[in-house]
């Protein structure tokens, strides 16, 4: 196959298709057609890529697309499923632009080795049948992947952006490129104009002459074909498989017990010792000293460790395991923090609130000049918010095992950054990456809390010092109080309403800014006069991003206090917030349509009302109205509507299964969320305190859909939470005159 | 009956001084009871002689109600109340724990006879209780259960 | 030794009496559909039936399945791997999101149509608010149950 032109060099050759990225393609020994697909630093996932690959003329190979011989599609990429269903419909971007039979596309996920995205050792994995490392990928290639320098820990699945980054920009693009690729070979080899063969489900037809062949029989042809680096994508309307609620495809394998999660890993031929931990109860202190003497004596107990850091017990069962370390008693050092209950944590975040004062703190946003407006203002309203902090608790609970060898070592996992878990694993071993393998399954929930690698770093301590495999186990006390957490806050809002009520001015100040930047900013309202200022804090807790990360606590800060400016001014919250949003149209059009699916202008009977929010998160404009009924009370939820704007919607039942999922964890943090402290340690340990919403608490959810059209597409996991809470807080007050500062609500009815 | 009173484990332990990288020290103490594999060490040769510590037993096999109790004196409730002189105590009485509307009604002052049959099966003796689980079976494990609340009541 | 039956099969398994059929199950007979949650019968993703009874297996200890039917997740399906109607009804109406719950809740679910074939919403929220979704999919559990129940038509599948 060495003989391509110059020509044909030249076209193949390597170049920016986009900002984005680029694409190369090759074909494989043995015959098939092989694409890689790199996405350049700057891409959206933004703040969740600490370490991106670096430097001028290295790019990142994050995604494979292969066409093999038995007409099988496959899409190896770096994304997990934790539930958000990012695999089959990537499966189903791939699959449409390709005109690829749905039945024939897989979509794996990337394994998280060394090797995968370095160019000769790569084959291992997408070509694992070849034999010959230099010939794997014949040189038809000009340094596509020579280019290739590493990939820098760049696998990441969050920031509801699996769809619309490697969705949009590395599978439709592989499948527009390779579909053309393919129509050109057989063009070639059947001598008639590209422009009359037509492609479906896998096959190339060319209905003049009645030709038709499989993809697998071209595949090898197609690799020799110009490259085109900016294919035309279908339009809409083009559209086969985008757009459509197919079914899920990791599905049925969920309501049978087949499927795995990183807690089921049972690696082949190894004996599994099983582990449980106990760390520090106050964060950033450390085992003094440890009295394990009735836990020797318990049955199944092999080890019992002190590793400064943690204690482990290591026994034949993690039952066993957790039993006897129930009765190990840990002194641990005392913590230099002076935070030791929230109203400390809270006095901390006052403190410097009121040192930045009414124009301090490091601006966040400005626009005209609201200090001033605000002192001319017919009607002020001043408002402090605050918020806990919460847990993610996902349902698996966090669990790695580990096997250490001399030179190498095997986790099994539940990650969402599994090449970070790699790189953990190799710091603590003292090993060089490569020599790590991180394997996983199904994620039980991320939800943000399987960004971190603690458990990764522990399990190969533990599996190093015991020199056993090991499956390291947390206890859902632990997991809840030993963790990471979406950050309490504390925020002071200011607003300045003219004569009419119309808000001018627009004022909110507090402590904790993480992601995304625009969180704290209701820029769709058009306020003439806003700051929006931060004030930074220390956090007692160590922070992690949740589900929906800033917007979570923002959401409710903004939407609560606007319809605190629309009770002042007397008007209807819902037509208070249109007539700010003359100028946002898909803000507007959102609005309106839930009001009017929601019924909102009815009138309800004593004791239930509605309340609305709307907000804006990663790329999906959501607005929610909730009914509640307080009747007994105590807040009841009756009825939920959201309408969304993503732009469009890839795969809709699944978009809308997203966002029922984002309100009830939003709504669930609302009602119960909240973590204690005493003596600066987390209170709550599992779920019979720290709550959950259930299924008798859960009523109805209507979610409606608005495909605006031609903007960058938004994301599906995170945007149905914000809205939750403030929603909820507006109807009570709707209600009761109530209204809701902080959060979590329940308590406040008890 | 459980097989923890009765060992005498043999156990080796290993002191390491704590070095390494300042962030993830190396182990700081490691106890090797037994290898995977090995078998649970021989019986307590005190135990041959037929003394059987009640409470000691008792105190192995609370060991499955800790998932939701505490046996120690003023220490706050977790899922279920702290069982810390429970003996005696009226069904209901331990101030601060949200009991269930059965318990509190009830007229039960928990005695051996009463917390035997409470154990054995709690929805079936009392109704209405929020302990859905961690019914004691075993006849024998509840009387060492008992036994070591008992002893350990003060 | 504990002796009872799994899915219709008498086994015997070296187990502590006071092991939990969570434990028993997962670690000493490879059957990991069942899941481990909470520990304290607060979330329900351990359920198992016991002589056909939904108990919380992470809670129960093995000695209370001594010669009684135990019955999992992966025991519910028919002999050549049919599905149930509870499990059709979890595929048509696209309920799991993560699915770490749902062997779970799919033990609750078919526990309470067994017991109740034509349920009403508040028979559902009892039978099932002992079963926490933190993915959130309760209202595509409900309507499941009910298309499982017969109640309703089970939603339309994209071809």
């Amino acid at each position: 196959m060495n003989d391509m032109t110059p020509e044909k060099k030249e076209r193949s050759k390597l170049a920016k298709w986009s900002r984005r990225g680029f694409i190369g393609a090759g074909v494989l020994a043995g015959g098939g057609l092989l694409i890689g697909i790199g996405v350049r630093p700057g891409n959206p996932i933004g703040a969740l890529a600490p370490k991106v690959a670096a430097g001028e003329g290295e790019q990142l190979i994050n995604s494979w697309v292969k066409i093999d011989m038995d007409n099988i599609v496959t899409a190896i990429v770096p994304h997990c499923e934790m539930g958000q269903g990012a695999h089959s419909v990537l499966a189903q971007m791939l699959a449409d632009e390709l005109d690829a039979a749905w039945d024939k596309v897989r979509v794996m996920q990337a394994p998280a080795d060394g090797s995968y995205v370095v160019t000769d050792t790569a084959r291992m994995f997408v070509a694992p049948f070849t034999m010959n490392a230099a010939d794997w990928i014949e040189p038809t290639w000009n340094g596509l992947f020579t280019q290739v320098a590493r990939l820098a820990d760049a696998m990441i699945t969050g920031g509801s952006s699996s769809i619309r980054t490697t969705g949009q920009h590395s599978m439709r693009v592989a499948g527009a490129a390779a579909r053309k690729m393919l129509i050109g070979a057989a063009a070639d080899a059947w001598g008639v104009p590209a422009a009359e063969i037509a492609t479906r489900d896998s096959t190339l037809f060319h209905e003049a002459s009645g030709k038709s062949a499989t993809y697998a029989e071209f595949a090898s042809a197609a690799a020799e074909q110009p490259m085109d680096q900016t294919p035309t994508l279908k339009t809409s309307d083009q559209y086969r498989l985008m757009g459509r609620s197919k079914p899920r495809t990791d599905i049925p394998c969920k309501v049978d017990g087949t499927a795995k999660f990183g807690m089921d890993a049972v690696p082949e031929g190894l004996d599994l010792s099983y582990a449980a931990v106990v760390r520090p109860p106050v964060p950033g202190t450390t085992v003094t000293s440890m009295d394990a003497s009735r836990a020797k004596a318990m049955s199944g107990v092999l080890q019992i460790l002190n590793m400064g850091d943690f204690v482990a017990v290591v026994a034949d069962s993690y039952w066993q395991a957790q039993q006897a370390i129930n009765t190990v008693k840990i002194d641990w050092s005392p913590s230099d923090s002076p935070i030791k209950t929230m109203e400390d944590q809270f006095a901390v975040f006052a403190k410097a609130l009121d040192e930045a004062g009414e124009t301090g703190g490091k601006e966040a946003a400005a626009k005209g000049n609201a200090q001033d407006a605000l002192g001319k203002a017919a009607k002020r309203i001043d408002a402090e918010y605050r918020a806990p902090y919460l847990a993610h608790s996902p349902m698996e609970p966090i669990n790695c095992t580990a096997h250490v060898t001399e030179s190498k070592c095997d986790i099994w996992a539940s990650t969402q950054v599994p090449l970070m878990a790699r790189s953990a694993v190799a710091d603590t071993l003292g090993l060089d990456k490569d020599a790590v393998s991180v394997h996983q399954d199904y994620l039980g929930g991320g939800f943000g809390r399987r960004l971190g690698s603690d458990e990764m770093a522990m399990a190969a301590r533990i599996a190093k010092t015991t020199g056993y495999p090991v499956k390291v186990v947390w206890s859902r006390e632990e997991d809840t109080q030993k963790a990471y957490y979406r950050c309490a806050d504390l925020c002071r809002m200011r607003a300045g309403l003219d004569a009419d009520g119309k808000l001018i001015a627009y004022d909110s100040v507090f402590t904790q800014r993480h992601d995304p930047a625009e969180a704290s900013v209701p820029a769709m309202y058009g306020i003439e006069n806003t700051s929006i200022r931060v004030a930074e804090a220390p956090l007692h807790l160590p922070f992690q991003a949740w589900r929906s990360v800033d917007h979570s606590q923002q959401g409710f800060f903004v939407e609560s206090f606007i319809d605190e400016a629309a009770h002042t001014a007397g008007q209807d919250p819902l037509e208070y917030r249109l007539a700010m949003l003359a100028d946002a149209s898909r803000h507007k059009a959102v609005l309106e349509k839930v009001a009017q699916i929601s019924n909102w202008g009815e009138t309800l009977p004593e004791g239930k009302a509605k309340g609305v929010a709307i907000v804006e998160s990663f790329g999906t404009i959501v607005a929610e109205v909730i009914e509640v009924d307080m009747t007994s009370g105590k807040p009841r939820l009756s009825n939920i509507w959201a309408v969304c704007d993503a732009g469009y919607v890839m795969n809709p039942d699944g978009f809308r299964n997203q966002i029922e999922g984002g309100i009830v964890f939003g709504l669930t943090a609302a009602m119960y969320g909240e973590l204690e402290l005493k003596d600066g340690a987390v209170v709550q340990s599992n779920f019979h305190d720290y709550k959950m919403l259930r299924m008798n608490e859960v009523p109805g959810i209507a979610v409606e859909l608005i495909n605006s059209g031609d903007v960058p597409i938004g994301g599906a996991g995170e945007p149905g939470l914000p809205p939750a809470a403030p929603a909820l807080a507006n109807a009570i007050f709707a209600a009761t005159g109530k209204r809701i500062r902080e959060l979590p609500i329940a308590k406040q009815f008890a | 009956m459980h097989k923890n009173a009765f060992l005498a484990a043999s156990l080796l332990t290993v002191m390491v001084t704590a070095c390494g990288s300042a962030e993830q020290p190396e182990v700081v103490e490691q106890i090797i009871v037994r290898e995977p594999g090995e078998p649970a060490a021989a019986a307590d040769p005190a135990e041959a002689d037929g003394a059987v510590d009640l409470v000691a037993l008792g105190e192995d096999a609370f060991q499955m109600c800790t998932g939701c109790h505490v046996n120690e004196a003023g220490a706050p409730s977790t899922a279920g109340p702290n069982l810390h002189g429970v003996i005696g105590r009226t069904a209901g009485g331990l101030e601060g724990y949200p009991y269930s509307d059965a318990l509190i009604a009830s007229d039960i002052v928990w005695d051996e006879a009463s917390l035997d049959g409470y154990l054995a099966d709690p929805a079936g003796y009392l109704p209405g209780t929020d302990m859905l689980a961690g019914a004691v079976p075993d006849p024998d494990a509840r009387a060492a259960i008992i036994a070591y609340l008992a002893g350990t009541g003060e | 030794m504990a002796s009872f039956i799994l899915n219709g099969k008498p086994i015997s398994v070296d187990a502590d009496p006071a092991m939990p059929i969570l434990w028993v199950v997962r670690e000493k007979l490879g059957l990991s559909g069942t899941k481990f949650g909470c520990g304290i019968a607060q979330c329900g993703a351990c359920t198992v039936h016991l002589d056909g009874q939904p108990v919380r297996s992470c809670s129960t200890p093995v000695s209370q399945a001594e010669g009684r039917q135990v019955t999992t997740i992966e025991g519910i399906a028919g002999p050549e791997g049919e599905l149930t109607k509870v499990q059709e009804a979890w595929i048509s109406e696209q309920v799991p999101q993560c699915g770490y719950c749902q062997s779970g809740q799919i033990m609750s679910a078919t526990a309470l149509l067994r017991d109740n074939p034509n349920p009403t919403d508040a028979d559902i929220d009892a039978a099932m608010s002992g079963n926490i979704c933190r993915c959130g999919t309760y209202t595509r559990i409900r309507r499941a149950i009910k298309v499982a129940a017969g109640q309703v038509e089970p939603s339309t599948q994209e071809a």
